[in-house]
C-alpha cells in the first residue's frame, strides 16, 4: 500500500512536505496505527503521538484522507491509496503528524470542566437517580482527542474566542448533571457573540466523531436552554 | 448585540418571512389584482401596510444578523471590520428608508 505523509522537522526544514512510503500491510496489522508503527520501525524519525491504541486515549487523531480521525481504530484495508496522513487540521503543528493541543485544552478548561456545587457534600456521595444519569449518556464519552474542533470552520475562523464543539459538548455534559450548581453560569457565560453562537450548525464535528457523540446536538441544547432561561 | 439575541433574532425574522412570503404567493394565485390601482389600493391597505413594514424589518434584521456573522468569521483586522460593519449599517439604513417610502408614502 501506498503512504503519503506530512513530514516537518523545525529543527531543519524550512517547509513541510509529503513524504511517500511503501509499505504492505501483514496479517494482523488491521488497523492504521498498526502500519504506521511499522513504517516508524522503518524509519524511525517519523513523529506521531499514540497510546492507548484500542480508541480510548484520543491521542493518535490526525487526517486520514482529508477526514480526521483516530489511526488506531481505521482499518487500513479500505482506505483510499495513497493513504494521506496530516495533522490535525488547523492545530500548530510541533513536528510530523504532532500538533500543539494547548490553544484546545484552554477552550476545554474555559467551560470549567468539572462539578461545581457549594452545598456541604454528603456522607458518601451525590446520588443521581438513574433518569439524571442517563441524561449524560452521549457526553461524557468524549475522550478530547480533537477530531471535531479540528474539523470545525467556526473553530479555525476564531480559535481563540469559539469554544469550539469539544468543549461545548463538555459544557452540556455539566450543564445538564443534576448533581451541579453553576447551570445559570455556565449559561450566562456562553451568552456572548462568539463562545458558543460562532457555531454555524456545519455539523462537522458530529460527522467525525470517531467516538459518535454529536456536538453539534449538544449545542443545540445549549441554545435551547439559554432561549428559555431568556424569558 | 449578544449571540443569544441575534441569533433568536435570526430565527424569528425567518419564521415570520416565510409565513409572509407563503401569504404573498397564495395572494398573487388566488387573487391577483388586475390593475395598477387596485395593486396600489391593496398595497396602501393599513392591514397590509404593517404587516409588510414587519417583513420590511424582518428582513433587514435577518439580513443584518446573516452579513454581521460573515463579517465576524473573515475579518480580523479591526479598523477594517468595524468599517464593513458601518457600511453594511449604513446599507441597511438606506433600505429602510426607501422601504418605507414605498410602502407609506407611496413613492419609489
Amino acid at each position: 500500500m501506498k503512504f503519503s505523509i506530512f513530514r516537518f522537522n523545525p529543527e531543519h526544514d524550512e517547509k513541510p512536505c509529503m513524504q511517500d512510503y511503501e509499505i504492505e500491510p501483514q496479517p494482523g496489522e488491521i488497523m492504521l496505527l498498526d502500519v504506521i508503527l511499522r513504517i516508524k520501525a522503518m524509519d524511525n524519525t517519523l513523529t506521531f503521538r499514540k497510546s492507548c491504541r484500542e480508541g480510548v486515549c484520543g491521542s493518535d487523531a490526525m487526517n486520514i484522507n482529508g477526514r480526521n480521525g483516530l489511526a488506531c481504530i481505521t482499518p487500513v484495508r479500505g482506505l483510499k491509496e495513497p493513504v494521506r496522513l496530516r495533522p490535525l487540521p488547523s492545530f500548530p503543528v510541533i513536528r510530523d503528524l504532532v500538533v500543539d493541543m494547548t490553544r484546545f485544552f484552554k477552550q476545554y478548561h474555559s467551560i470549567r470542566p468539572y462539578l461545581i456545587n457549594g452545598e456541604p457534600p454528603p456522607e458518601k456521595e451525590r446520588l443521581q437517580s438513574p433518569e439524571d444519569r442517563d441524561k449524560l449518556d452521549g457526553l461524557y464519552e468524549c475522550i478530547l482527542c480533537g477530531c471535531c474542533t479540528s474539523q470545525c470552520p467556526s473553530s479555525w475562523w476564531n480559535p481563540e474566542k469559539f469554544v469550539g464543539p469539544a468543549g461545548l459538548l463538555q459544557a452540556e455534559r455539566f450543564i445538564a448533571d443534576s448533581r451541579d450548581r453553576a447551570t445559570r453560569d455556565r449559561l450566562d457565560d456562553l451568552k456572548s457573540a462568539y463562545r458558543l453562537f460562532r457555531c454555524r450548525t456545519i455539523m462537522n464535528c458530529t460527522e467525525v466523531c470517531p467516538k459518535g457523540l454529536a456536538p453539534s446536538r449538544a449545542i443545540e441544547k445549549i441554545r435551547l436552554m439559554l432561549v428559555k432561561e431568556s424569558f | 448585540m449578544s449571540g443569544l439575541r441575534a441569533w433568536m433574532v435570526q430565527r424569528v425574522s425567518a419564521v415570520y418571512m416565510l409565513f409572509f412570503i407563503v401569504f404573498l404567493l397564495a395572494h398573487f394565485l388566488v387573487d391577483p389584482p388586475r390593475s395598477y390601482a387596485a395593486w396600489r389600493d391593496w398595497v396602501m391597505s393599513p392591514a397590509i401596510g404593517v404587516s409588510a413594514s414587519v417583513f420590511g424589518a424582518a428582513l433587514l434584521a435577518h439580513a443584518w444578523v446573516g452579513l454581521r456573522d460573515v463579517i465576524l468569521d473573515y475579518v480580523r483586522p479591526a479598523a477594517l471590520r468595524l468599517s464593513l460593519l458601518g457600511l453594511l449599517a449604513l446599507a441597511l439604513a438606506t433600505l429602510g428608508v426607501w422601504f418605507i417610502r414605498i410602502v407609506w408614502l407611496g413613492h419609489g
